[in-house]
């Protein structure tokens, strides 16, 4: 309980309240204990009256014994008004306690939001994509190490091996030495500056797919 | 009286002599402790007196004592079975159950029946219609602040009020 979380091992005033209403109801009780043995006893005292053939007293003891039972019916409506009073006393503390737990919850919920406001949601996502830039610079940096140059040697070996396996230099059938020389730095000037577009271009695509993807996340 | 199961024992002429023999005696007290607790269970008794009529067999025409008796109840009192009501030492409160098991029953009572942060009176415990089913239905007064005391120390129960109107909230 609620109340019981905000005042625990404590004794409230509502307590006290309770307590003598309780008290009142027992004491009611108490007397409605007292009441029944009086009527039986005045029952008995008319009945052993009656045998002895004195009907006016007997008629004075059943006289009382009505009146005895009519205390009992009030005090019976009066124990109804009290348990019905501690009741409400106790309903009304549990209503609190579920107030109260509905404050809580309702100020929790307003906490939430207030920290989830439009321009911070906004703010954050474009901080995200920011990072997630960044991020990709710095992978493109390290993509970077080798430089057009080693791609170019790279290359050109894996070119050279193709010959090879294709059987193109095949001893004594070696082609004029000077002519190709010079053909071939013409050729690698044209090649490696093809190659250096076509990655620079792969990036530019990659690029443009991963923005799309990230718009479309 | 109604149908108690008297041991042996109780049939036995020297049982209501006080034994000579130190040993004896200590059994004797045993057994007569035993027999009176079971007695007051029995009979849902928490208030024992020397003059009780156990002590009494008018079947054998034997009377213990009432020194003897006294002793009894004084050992029973050292064992923390009993306590006694007032310096006169005549009459003890009989804990066939102790105090701390009337604590027990009392707070289960009190936990499964969704009670807690409530408040109650002492009568409403002891006679209330709500624990007309349970087994401390009835309790003594004493025997009830005896019970409520444990738990008020477990730091689970608080009394309050004054005099004879006492009320007790649970944790």
């Amino acid at each position: 309980m609620g109340n019981a979380l905000s005042n625990t091992n404590k004794v409230t005033s509502q307590d006290r309240a309770i307590l003598n209403l309780k008290l009142q109801r027992d004491k009611l009780h108490q007397y409605q204990r007292r009441i029944s043995t009086v009527l039986a006893a005045e029952t008995a005292a008319a009945k052993s009256l009656l045998s002895k053939g004195d009907k006016p007293r007997a008629l004075l003891a059943l006289r009382r014994r009505k009146f005895q039972e009519n205390l009992l019916a009030q005090t019976d409506a009066q124990l109804a008004t009290l348990e019905q009073l501690v009741s409400g006393i106790e309903f009304a503390l549990v209503e609190k306690d579920v107030y109260f737990g509905l404050k809580q919850g309702s100020e929790v919920l307003k906490q939430i939001n207030r920290e989830m406001s439009l321009e911070s949601v906004e703010r954050l996502m474009e901080e995200s994509q920011e990072g997630i830039r960044y991020q990709r610079e710095v992978s493109e940096m390290l993509g970077n190490v080798m430089s057009n140059e080693m791609e170019d040697e790279v290359e050109e070996e894996m070119e050279r091996l193709e010959r090879e396996i294709r059987g193109e230099v095949a001893v004594g059938d070696l082609p004029e030495v000077p002519t190709e020389i010079r053909e071939t730095e013409e050729e690698k000037a044209r090649k490696a500056k093809e190659r250096a577009r076509a990655r620079a271009k792969a990036r530019e695509e990659e690029r443009q797919r991963e923005e799309e993807g990230l718009v479309a996340a | 009286m109604a149908d108690f199961q008297y041991p042996a024992l109780y049939s036995f002429p020297p049982f209501f002599t006080r034994q000579p023999n130190a040993t004896t005696w200590s059994t004797q007290q045993s057994a007569w402790s035993a027999l009176i607790l079971a007695y007051c269970e029995r009979h849902r008794l928490f208030k024992f007196s020397v003059g009780h009529e156990l002590f009494t067999n008018t079947e054998l025409s034997r009377r213990l004592p009432t020194p003897a008796a006294i002793e009894v109840m004084e050992a029973m009192v050292k064992q923390g079975k009993a306590e006694w009501i007032g310096p006169e030492k005549q009459e003890i409160l009989v804990y066939w159950k102790t105090p701390r098991d009337w604590a027990n029953a009392v707070y289960d009572w009190i936990d499964t029946t969704g009670q807690k942060g409530g408040v109650l009176t002492l009568y409403e415990i002891a006679w209330g219609q709500l624990t007309a089913s349970t087994e401390f239905h009835g309790l003594d007064e004493t025997v009830l602040r005896r019970a409520l005391d444990v738990l008020v120390e477990r730091g689970v129960a608080k009394i309050f009020g004054s005099g004879d109107e006492l009320g007790v909230k649970f944790f």
